[in-house]
C-alpha cells in the first residue's frame, strides 16, 4: 500500500468543524451529514472537511488528542515503554500531516504539534526497527506486534517482506540439501 | 479607598510565606517553605537577593538592619540586612518556633514555639531572656506591646493572653479561639497585633471579625467586621499611622477597615482566592504587601498614606455626602439623645432609597466576576455601623449615650449592573461585546489598540469588519442587517449611539446619535429593522433600523437586559431593591411593530434564590428565556399564563464546580442549549476561540430515573418546547406544518407508552388521566389496548371518553367556523380581502400552499399593500430570508393561518361514532325526515350513546379495519357545507400510523 492510499484512507476520519454556512443536511453513499449551521460544530469526514477549509467555508475544530500537553504526555509514555503504546488515533500521523498542512491557522501550536507528533512516530519506528531486527537477529518465526497503525506496517512491509524474501533465498543456497538440488537442477 | 491591586507573583515554594518591609519601605523582605529569605527591590524585581537561612523559614522579622528568622533546625537565627551575614543565633526551642516579632524599638524580640513557650530575648545579649510558661497548646502568635510593657500572645489551646513582661506573668486570659492541637492544624494562624503609636487596642482576628481590646482596661469594645468577610481571618495589621487595620484572611480576603468609624474602607480578594497568610503595611502606609500558603507575593498599591489628612479626605470624597452626614452627626452629636429620632429617619429614608451612585462606586472596586452581588448589603451595615461606632468610640471618654438597637432584618443587595445579554464583562481588555446567533463582535482595549472586530458566524450576511473604536464603545449588537454600538458619555461628550448599517441599499452605511447630555446608553438591541435603546434616565427609545427616531417611554426602573427577536422586546429591569442577595427584577415583554402591545405587563422575574440574571434572550423561535448565574434556564411558557418553566441546569453538566457554561444560544427545535464551556470561569477567552457545545434540555420533574418520570419528562419538555408552534401561528408567522405534526405525533406516542406503562402496573385510574391528554384518535388506540389487555372497565371508561372528545370536536368545528370571519375582520384590511382567496388556495393546493403559483401571486399584493399602508419598517419588502433559524421573524406573506385549519392538517382517522353515524344515518332520516343536519347528528348522538359498550368497541375497531373504505364515504358523510373543507383535508390527510 501507498502511503497516499492510507491517507485516503485517513481521510474518512470524522473531525469537527465549525461552518460558516448554513445548509440542510446532505445525503451521500457514505451517510448523511449535516445539518450545517454557521458558528455550530458539526462532524463531517477530514475529506470534507478539508475541502471546505480551502473554499474558507469552515473553521476546524483539532481533534481533542492534538493538545500539546496531551501529545507530550503521549510521548513521555511511549519512550518509557518498551512496547508499543495505544496511540490516540489509528490515523495519528496522517492526520496531523494533512490537518497542519491545511488549516494549521485552526490549530494553537501548531509548530509545537508537529514536532510532538513527529517525535512520537519517530520513537515507533525505531521501536519497529528494533523488534524487526531482533526477529530477524534471533531467527524467530513469528512475532506479535499490537497498537500498530496501517501507516506504520506500511512503512516497514515492503522492505521488511523483501528482506525476509532474500535472506530466505540466501539461507536455503546455504542448506547442503538445497545446494545438492540446486545441483541437481544443473 | 481606590487601590491598585498588583499582579501576584511567585514568591517560594507552595507552603506559609511571610513578607514585611524594611524601615526605608524600599525593599520587600518575604520567607518561604524553601528556606530563602528573598530581597525585593520592589515587587517588579526580577532578580531578588536571597539568603538561605535553613530549610523552612517559619517566621521572620526586620528591625535596625537585623533579621530575625524563625527556621526549621529549632533556632532563633539573626542576619544582617540587607548583606544577609550570619549574625549569631539568638535562642533555641525544643522544636521550632512558629512566630517572631520586634518591640517597638528593636531591642528585644519575643518568639512563640511549638513547645507551648514565649521568649522574649534582648537583641544586644541573647543570654537575657525572659520565659513565658502558661500555654497549653503551640503558641501561635506573639505581639509585643509598643510600650513595651507587656507582651499578647495566641496558642492552639484557644486562649489568647497578656503578659506582664517583667513579671513573667499572666495578666490576663481570653478563650476566644478554636483548640487544635498543632499549628498546622489550626483553622487560623491568629496572628495579633497591638496599634503602634498611640498603643491603645489590640487587635486579636477571632473568626471571621477582629476584636479590639483596649490597653489597660482590658475590656473588648468593639468589632470590626465586614459582611462580605465569610472565612477566618489569619492575619491582622496596623498600618504605621494606627488608624487603618488591615486583615487577611482564609480564601484570600483582604480587608481594610478604618478604626475611628470602624468602616470597610477597603475590601480586596486575592486572584486566586488562596489563603493569605502574610500581611505587611510599607512604612509609607500606601502599599500593602501580603503572601499566601501557596508561596506568592502581591502587593497593593495606593492606599491613603498615613494618617495624613489627605487621605482621609480621600476616603470621605469616596461617600456621597448623605453618608457623611449621620457620621459627622454620629461623632459630634452623638450625646444629645434629643438628635436622635432625626437620625433614625434619615437612616431609614437611606435605607429605602439605596444610593446606586455609592453602589457602583463599590462594585467598581471589586471589579472581580461576582462583583454583581457585593455591595450595598455591606453598605447599609455600614451605615449603621458608622451609628454605632459613633456612639461607641466616644463612649470611653463621655457618658454612654443610649444604644440603638442594631438592625438585623434583611438587608438590600446591591442592584445587578446592566449589561449586554452574550457579552463578557467591561473591565477585560479583551471581551466578547456580543456573541449572538448572527456572530460575534470582539472588543480589544489595550496599549496597542482599541478595537472592534465584527465576525459573522455565516459569511453570506457580511464579510467581517475591523473597526477602530476610537469612541470606546462598550456595548454592542448585531443583527442580520445592522451593527449596533454604543458609548457611555463623558464630561465633555455625550453618550452616542452608532449604528451600521450594512444592509442598506444607499451608499449611506452608518449613522450617529448623540443622546442628551446625562443621559448614558445602558442597554441596547436590534429588532428587525429598528433598535431599542434603554438609557439612565430610565427612558426607552426606539429608533429605525435608518436612524428614524420612533416611539419612546418610560421605564419602570433601571434597565438590566433587553434583548428583541423579531417584532418583541424584552425588557428587564430593577423592579425594587432585592434583600438578602435576591434581585428584584421584573419583565416587560412588548410586540413592537405593526401591532404594538404589551404582552407582559412588569411581572416580577423569578430566579433562583441569591442570584443575578446572567442572560436574556429568545430562542430562535422567538420565546424569551434567560439564566441566572446558579445556571438555570427557565423559558417562558405562553399556554400556562405566560410563567416561566425551568428547562435546564447548566451546573449539573460541570464537571467542576468553578466550570460554567456561557449561553450564547437557545434552538425549540431541534432542542438546543448553545453554549461554550469554561473551565474555571464565568465567561469564556477569546483566545484561543472558543467552540460552541450543545446541551440537552431536561425538565427539573420528580424522579426522572424511573421509566415513569422520564417519559413524563420527555412529554412535557415536548409540549413545552412546542408552545412556539401556536404563538407563531397566532401572530402570524411562517410554521413548518410538517414539524408540527411530527411533535404532535410524538407527544402522543409519547402519552400512549405512559398509558401502556400505567396498565402495566395496574393503574387504572392514571391511565384515564393520561387519556385525557390524548387526541381523540390515539383514546380509541387507548381503549383497544385496554380490551386487549382485558381489562373491560378501563375500556368502558375509556370510550366513553373518546365519545366525549368526539362530541367535543363536533362542536368546536362549528365554532371554528364561525370564528374565521371575525378574526380576519379583526385584522387589517388587506387580510381580510385575501381571506376567501386564499381560503381557496388552500384547499386545493393540497396542503402544501407554498408551491402554489396563486400565492406567490397575493404574496406580492400583500407586501406591496402593507408597504403603502404603514411604514417601510413594517413591510417585508426587504431582501428574503435564507436561514431556516430567521424564518419567524419573516412575517408570514401569504395567508393568515387559522386555528381550524391548521389542526385540520392533523391526522384524524374517523371515530366509532362517525362510522356508526354513517351506517344509521339513512335510518334516523328515515324515521325523523324534516330534521336538521345539525338535529340528525344530535339524535345520532343519543342513539349511539345508548348502545353498549361492547358494541361501541366494535366500532372502534371496525374504525381501524374500515379506515381505507371509508374515504369513499367521506362524501356520502359530509354532505353539509360546514364538513366539506373537512373532507378536502379528510383526503389529504396523512396516513394515520398504528402504535404497536
Amino acid at each position: 500500500m501507498d502511503p497516499s492510499e492510507v491517507e485516503f484512507l485517513a481521510e474518512k476520519e470524522m473531525v469537527k468543524i465549525i461552518p460558516n454556512f448554513s445548509l440542510d443536511k446532505i445525503y451521500l453513499i457514505g451517510g448523511d451529514l449535516g445539518p450545517f449551521n454557521p458558528g455550530l460544530p458539526v462532524d463531517v469526514p477530514v475529506w470534507l472537511a478539508l475541502n471546505l477549509k480551502q473554499r474558507q467555508k469552515c473553521r476546524i475544530v483539532p481533534p481533542a488528542w492534538m493538545d500539546v500537553e496531551k501529545l507530550e504526555e503521549m510521548r513521555e509514555l511511549e519512550r518509557k515503554e518498551d512496547t508499543f503504546s495505544p496511540v490516540p488515533s489509528p490515523y495519528y500521523m496522517e492526520l496531523t500531516k494533512v490537518l497542519l498542512n491545511h488549516a494549521s491557522d485552526n490549530i494553537p501550536k501548531a509548530d509545537e504539534i508537529r514536532t510532538l507528533v513527529k517525535d512520537i512516530w519517530d520513537t515507533r519506528i525505531a521501536k519497529l526497527r528494533l523488534s524487526a531486527d531482533s526477529f530477524i537477529s534471533q531467527l524467530e518465526a513469528h512475532a506479535k506486534l499490537d497498537n500498530l497503525t496501517l501507516m506504520e506496517i506500511n512503512t516497514i512491509r515492503a522492505f521488511l517482506l523483501d528482506s525476509l524474501n532474500c535472506m530466505y533465498k540466501l539461507r536455503s543456497n546455504l542448506q547442503p540439501g538445497s545446494s545438492k538440488k540446486q545441483f541437481t537442477d544443473y | 479607598m481606590p487601590c491598585d491591586r498588583k499582579p501576584m507573583r511567585y514568591g517560594h515554594s507552595e507552603g506559609h510565606t511571610e513578607v514585611c518591609f524594611d524601615e526605608s519601605g524600599k525593599f520587600l523582605v518575604t520567607g518561604g517553605n524553601d528556606g530563602d529569605v528573598r530581597i525585593w527591590d520592589g515587587l517588579d524585581d526580577d532578580d531578588p537577593k536571597f539568603i538561605t537561612v535553613g530549610e523552612k523559614v517559619y517566621s521572620l522579622a526586620l528591625k535596625n538592619g537585623k533579621l530575625v528568622t524563625a527556621s526549621s533546625n529549632n533556632t532563633v537565627q539573626i542576619h544582617t540586612f540587607p548583606d544577609g551575614e550570619p549574625d549569631g543565633i539568638l535562642t533555641r526551642f525544643t522544636t521550632n518556633a512558629t512566630h517572631v516579632a520586634f518591640n517597638g524599638s528593636g531591642s528585644r524580640v519575643a518568639a512563640g514555639s511549638s513547645d507551648f513557650m514565649v521568649k522574649v530575648v534582648e537583641v544586644s545579649d541573647s543570654s537575657q531572656q525572659k520565659t513565658l510558661r502558661g500555654h497549653e497548646a503551640p503558641v501561635l502568635s506573639v505581639t509585643f506591646d509598643p510600650k513595651d510593657d507587656f507582651l499578647a500572645s495566641a496558642s492552639c489551646d484557644g486562649s489568647v493572653v497578656v503578659w506582664n513582661i517583667e513579671e513573667q506573668s499572666q495578666l490576663i486570659r481570653w478563650p476566644l479561639l478554636q483548640k487544635t492541637n498543632d499549628v498546622s492544624n489550626a483553622p487560623s494562624l491568629c496572628r495579633l497585633a497591638w496599634q503602634p503609636a498611640a498603643a491603645e487596642f489590640l487587635a486579636v482576628p477571632v473568626e471571621t471579625k477582629v476584636h479590639l481590646y483596649e490597653r489597660g482596661s482590658w475590656n473588648h469594645v468593639s468589632t470590626l467586621s465586614d459582611d462580605l468577610l465569610t472565612q477566618l481571618v489569619n492575619v491582622v495589621v496596623w498600618s504605621p499611622c494606627g488608624r487603618f487595620l488591615a486583615a487577611g484572611g482564609v480564601g484570600g480576603s483582604l480587608t481594610v477597615w478604618d478604626v475611628s468609624s470602624k468602616l470597610c474602607v477597603e475590601r480586596q480578594k486575592h486572584e486566586k482566592g488562596f489563603t493569605v497568610c502574610g500581611l505587611a503595611w510599607s512604612p509609607s502606609g500606601s502599599q500593602l504587601a501580603y503572601t499566601d500558603t501557596e508561596g506568592c507575593l502581591g502587593l497593593l498599591d495606593g492606599l491613603g498614606s498615613s494618617g495624613s489628612s489627605s487621605a482621609a479626605k480621600d476616603f470621605d470624597d469616596l461617600f456621597d455626602d448623605d453618608d457623611d452626614r449621620p457620621m459627622d452627626e454620629g461623632l459630634s452629636d452623638g450625646h444629645s439623645p434629643g438628635k436622635k429620632p432625626h437620625e433614625d429617619d434619615e437612616d431609614e429614608d437611606d435605607f429605602h432609597v439605596p444610593a446606586t451612585g455609592r453602589a457602583r462606586n463599590r462594585g467598581a472596586i471589586l471589579d472581580d466576576e461576582n462583583s454583581l452581588d457585593a455591595g450595598s448589603v455591606t453598605l447599609s451595615r455600614d451605615k449603621y455601623d458608622v451609628a454605632d461606632g459613633g456612639a461607641v468610640l466616644p463612649a470611653a471618654a463621655a457618658p454612654a449615650p443610649p444604644l440603638r438597637p442594631a438592625y438585623e432584618g434583611p438587608l438590600p443587595t446591591a442592584p445587578q449592573k446592566a449589561f449586554q445579554p452574550g457579552s463578557t464583562p467591561a473591565h477585560l481588555t479583551h471581551r466578547f461585546m456580543m456573541w449572538n446567533s448572527v456572530g460575534i463582535i470582539r472588543g480589544y482595549n489595550d496599549e496597542e489598540d482599541n478595537a472592534v472586530d465584527v465576525e459573522f458566524h455565516d459569511t453570506a450576511v457580511h464579510h467581517a469588519m475591523h473597526l477602530t473604536n476610537s469612541l470606546g464603545h462598550t456595548m454592542a449588537d448585531l443583527s442580520q442587517e445592522a451593527v449596533l454600538l454604543a458609548c457611555p458619555g463623558t464630561d465633555e461628550l455625550a453618550s452616542k449611539l452608532q449604528c451600521l448599517h450594512f444592509s442598506s441599499w444607499d451608499t449611506n452605511k452608518e449613522w450617529m446619535v448623540d443622546l442628551p447630555p446625562g443621559e448614558d446608553v445602558r442597554a441596547l438591541c436590534l429588532g428587525r429593522r429598528w433598535a431599542a435603546v434603554a438609557t439612565s434616565a430610565l427612558m426607552l427609545r426606539l429608533f429605525s433600523i435608518g436612524g428614524v427616531q420612533r416611539e419612546m417611554f418610560s421605564l419602570p426602573g433601571n434597565v438590566v437586559s433587553m434583548v428583541t427577536h423579531g417584532e418583541q422586546l424584552l425588557i428587564v429591569y430593577h423592579r425594587a431593591p432585592g434583600f438578602d442577595g435576591d434581585q428584584a427584577l421584573g419583565v416587560q415583554l412588548l410586540q413592537v411593530g405593526r401591532r404594538p402591545k404589551q404582552l407582559i405587563h412588569g411581572e416580577p422575574l423569578p430566579l433562583s434564590p441569591r442570584t443575578h440574571l446572567a442572560w436574556l434572550g429568545f430562542s430562535a423561535e422567538g420565546t424569551p428565556c434567560y439564566v441566572d448565574s446558579d445556571g438555570v434556564v427557565r423559558m417562558l411558557n405562553r399556554s400556562l399564563g405566560n410563567t416561566w418553566t425551568p428547562v435546564c441546569n447548566t451546573r449539573e453538566t460541570c464537571k467542576s464546580k468553578s466550570d460554567h457554561y456561557w449561553v450564547v444560544g437557545i434552538h425549540e427545535n431541534p432542542q438546543q442549549l448553545r453554549c461554550i464551556p469554561c473551565k474555571g470561569s464565568r465567561y469564556p477567552p477569546t483566545l484561543p476561540r472558543p467552540a460552541v457545545a450543545i446541551l440537552p434540555f431536561k425538565l427539573p420533574l420528580c424522579q426522572t430515573s424511573t421509566e415513569k418520570g422520564l417519559m413524563e419528562e420527555q412529554y412535557w419538555r415536548s409540549v413545552l418546547f412546542h408552545n412556539h408552534f401556536s404563538f407563531l401561528s397566532s401572530s402570524g408567522y411562517e410554521v413548518d406544518e410538517e414539524q408540527q405534526t411530527r411533535s404532535q405525533k410524538e407527544q402522543q406516542e409519547l402519552l400512549m407508552k405512559m398509558f401502556a406503562l400505567s396498565c402495566k402496573l395496574e393503574r387504572e385510574f392514571r391511565c384515564v388521566e393520561l387519556a385525557e391528554l390524548m387526541t381523540q384518535n390515539v383514546v380509541t388506540l387507548a381503549v383497544r389496548y385496554a380490551a386487549r389487555s382485558r381489562r373491560m372497565a378501563l375500556a368502558q371508561r375509556l370510550s366513553e371518553l373518546a365519545l366525549e372528545k368526539a362530541n367535543q370536536m363536533q362542536e368546536e368545528e362549528p365554532e371554528e367556523e364561525e370564528e374565521e370571519p371575525e378574526s380576519s375582520a379583526g385584522d387589517t384590511c388587506h387580510m381580510k380581502g385575501d381571506a376567501p382567496f386564499t381560503r381557496d388556495t388552500q384547499v386545493l393546493g393540497s396542503g402544501k400552499p407554498s408551491s402554489s403559483p396563486a400565492h406567490r401571486a397575493t404574496s406580492i399584493l400583500d407586501n406591496m399593500a402593507s408597504g403603502r399602508k404603514s411604514s417601510p419598517l413594517a413591510g417585508s419588502v426587504g431582501k428574503p430570508n435564507k436561514g431556516p433559524v430567521l424564518k419567524p421573524l419573516a412575517p408570514r406573506p401569504k395567508t393568515k393561518p387559522r386555528g381550524g385549519l391548521t389542526r385540520f392538517t392533523a391526522f384524524r382517522p374517523k371515530t366509532g361514532f362517525q362510522l356508526w353515524l354513517e351506517e344509521n344515518r339513512k335510518s334516523i332520516s328515515a324515521d325523523q325526515p324534516d330534521l336538521e343536519e345539525t338535529d340528525v347528528i344530535k339524535e345520532a348522538m343519543g342513539r349511539f350513546r345508548t348502545l353498549t359498550a361492547e358494541e361501541r368497541l366494535v366500532r372502534n375497531d371496525e374504525q381501524q379495519t374500515k379506515s381505507p373504505t371509508a374515504v369513499q364515504a367521506v362524501p356520502l358523510l359530509f354532505k353539509s357545507n360546514r364538513l366539506k373543507l373537512f373532507a378536502a383535508h379528510w383526503r389529504n390527510r396523512p396516513r394515520p400510523q398504528l402504535y404497536s
